[in-house]
């Protein structure tokens, strides 16, 4: 293996692009933790469940832009759901009681999604281009330049709105205490419904970016599992962290292949996003970009 | 979200003879119980305008059920709350908040992420007006309305001496600092019923006496009505108005404080009496 600056570049910049995928996805999981302290294991199958009902359409011969406003309805019909049936009967619960709720809840749209749209891989195409393009000596594919102008767009307005509006507020304020929230006022209910529908309209996003990367298929749920260490990394409050944590781990994990790999006998992309999870573990349990972890005894 | 309705701006400054006195919340035979035991059993009592009322009672009394019933926290099994002139059967924290019913806790109950700052800023949500899509741009008017908050959370800062701690993430500052930050909170809600759970629970005798010169502030300088819970027999005596005394979720008296004092039956409840 020689090593040439260009190439460190296009590996760099492909790492980047794919790290970007990830943090689509990690998006979604912030979004909720942030407004109600909840590690959302359904947001895999949410993602899963976007892009199903999308593609069940588009083959049912609803035009695709329409076809994604219905999806984004169903989403938004989703969290109403899960608000009302999961949500609601467990305020004041503690977080892990929650937590173990969401497991419920991915196991059956899970099996909803594929039951009412069938188990088959199907292909996803929106028309975004997929082409080589070369800057100088460096290959990028368009696709990932898509992805990435998605995410900078996605990410700057929930940045925005949760940081600067009242509702931004009013959802970090349920996120620290639900009891106090309600006395100034905060409705809770409504509150869920928003962030769990901003969810699942983050999870559509990620559910077509991927489906176009990979087809739609159950595996889409499985990409949940590479948002861990982006989250562990980026930390678990932070929208910019998300994005941030999503870039390193795509980049690291392509640059410690091509680079490291061929000392370790190769293969290490699978395991590397782990194990630098695990470090950041170590050294700053709160993630580079999460909110830190206050405790007065 | 739920548009805020809109509430009086200003409160009262200082209320007429006619006004005073007035009731302006009533419960009507309250009956709360827990599986079998009993909390609240038929009590009966009202918070007239502008007083300071006092809850007091052993360990257990039912005190804090009390004022979570009065917010909508529970829901009483029977019994009724008169409230601007409606009977409902139970309240809702939701309709309490925005109706004019704030409140702190006995445990504090702050947003321990946020500033004091943004903790404040949180008991104004419901009095800003500019929707969803204005805020989520966050330029012209909602800006222009956050300023605005922004000064009425100020004056609180000011009055309430925490202008050190502004910036300061809740979570960090001592417990007597945050038992003012949410009594700031609760202010900034501009309330016309304050509900405080053992205010002074905790403090020293110097933090006691700057709670105690708050509230008295508040109460006469806005007129708001308050309804405290406090063990400190010296501050209820001091600077209630009116005091109701429970006991094994039973009332047991109502009056002044010097009528409470002379009553034989609060004297047994908390002092015992040999059957």
């Amino acid at each position: 293996m020689f090593f040439s600056w260009p190439f460190f570049f296009e590996v760099l910049i492909g790492g980047l692009l794919a790290g970007v995928m990830y943090s689509l996805v990690a998006l979604g999981f912030v979004l909720i933790f942030k407004a109600s302290g909840v590690f959302n294991f359904a947001q895999g199958g949410m993602v899963l469940f976007a892009a199903l009902t999308l593609v069940g359409l588009i083959e049912l011969g609803v035009p695709a832009a329409l076809a994604i406003l219905l999806a984004m309805a169903a989403m938004v019909v989703l969290a109403y759901v899960v608000e009302k049936a999961v949500l609601r009967p467990l305020v004041n619960q503690p977080p892990i009681i929650l937590f173990m709720a969401t497991i419920g809840i991915t196991f059956f749209i899970d099996g909803f999604g594929q039951t009412l749209w069938g188990s088959d891989v199907h292909t996803l195409d929106l028309g975004i281009p997929n082409t080589p393009l070369f800057f100088g000596d460096i290959l990028v594919n368009s696709f990932d330049l898509v992805a990435a102008a998605v995410a900078g767009i996605l990410v700057t307005v929930l940045a925005i709105f949760f940081q600067k509006t009242r509702i931004g507020r009013a959802l970090r304020a349920v996120a620290d205490d639900h009891q106090a929230a309600m006395s100034v006022g905060i409705p809770l209910r409504v509150i869920w419904v928003i962030v769990w529908s901003v969810a699942g309209l983050v999870a559509l996003v990620a559910g077509i970016m991927w489906g176009s990367k990979l087809g739609v298929q159950f595996s889409l749920a499985l990409i949940a599992l590479k948002a861990l260490p982006v989250l562990i990394l980026g930390g678990f409050t932070s929208i910019p962290g998300a994005i941030i944590g999503g870039l390193m781990i795509g980049a690291g994990e392509k640059l410690a292949e091509v680079f490291i790999g061929p000392f370790l006998a190769g293969a290490i992309e699978d395991w590397f996003a782990y194990m630098l999870a695990m470090v950041v573990l170590l050294f700053r349990p709160q993630g580079l970009f999460g909110e830190k972890i206050i405790e007065r005894v | 979200m739920a548009e805020a309705d809109s509430m009086n701006a200003a409160a009262p400054a200082a209320l007429s003879d006619a006004q005073a006195g007035q009731t302006v919340l009533r419960l009507n035979d309250i009956e709360l119980g827990f599986g079998g035991v009993k909390a609240i059993n038929k009590v009966s009592f009202e918070v007239r305008k502008g007083e300071i009322l006092a809850i007091i009672g052993p360990n257990g009394a039912g005190k804090s059920s009390m004022l979570n019933v009065i917010n909508g926290f529970y829901k009483p099994q029977k019994g009724s709350i008169e409230f601007r002139g409606e009977t409902r059967r139970a309240m809702d924290p939701n309709h309490a908040a925005k109706h004019g019913i704030a409140r702190t806790f006995q445990n504090i109950a702050l947003f321990k992420g946020m500033s004091t700052l943004d903790n404040l800023m949180t008991g104004r949500l419901l009095k800003m007006k500019r929707n969803i899509f204005w805020q989520a741009l966050y330029w012209g008017p909602a800006q222009k309305e956050e300023l605005e908050h922004r000064e009425a959370v100020e004056k609180i800062i000011d009055f309430l001496e925490i202008q050190a701690i502004r910036r300061t993430p809740v979570g960090k500052l001592p417990y007597g600092l945050q038992k003012r930050v949410e009594l700031g909170r609760a202010l900034a809600m501009e309330p016309d019923i304050l509900l405080l759970d053992e205010p002074m629970a905790g403090m020293n005798v110097e933090e006691k006496e700057d709670m105690c010169r708050f509230v008295l502030e508040v109460n006469q300088e806005f007129g708001t009505t308050i309804v405290l819970i406090e063990h400190d027999m010296g501050v209820v005596m001091d600077i209630s108005d009116r005091v109701v005394v429970l006991d094994y979720g039973v009332k047991i008296a109502d009056g002044t404080p010097d009528q409470v004092r002379a009553n034989q039956r609060v004297i047994d409840a908390y002092l015992g009496v040999s059957h």
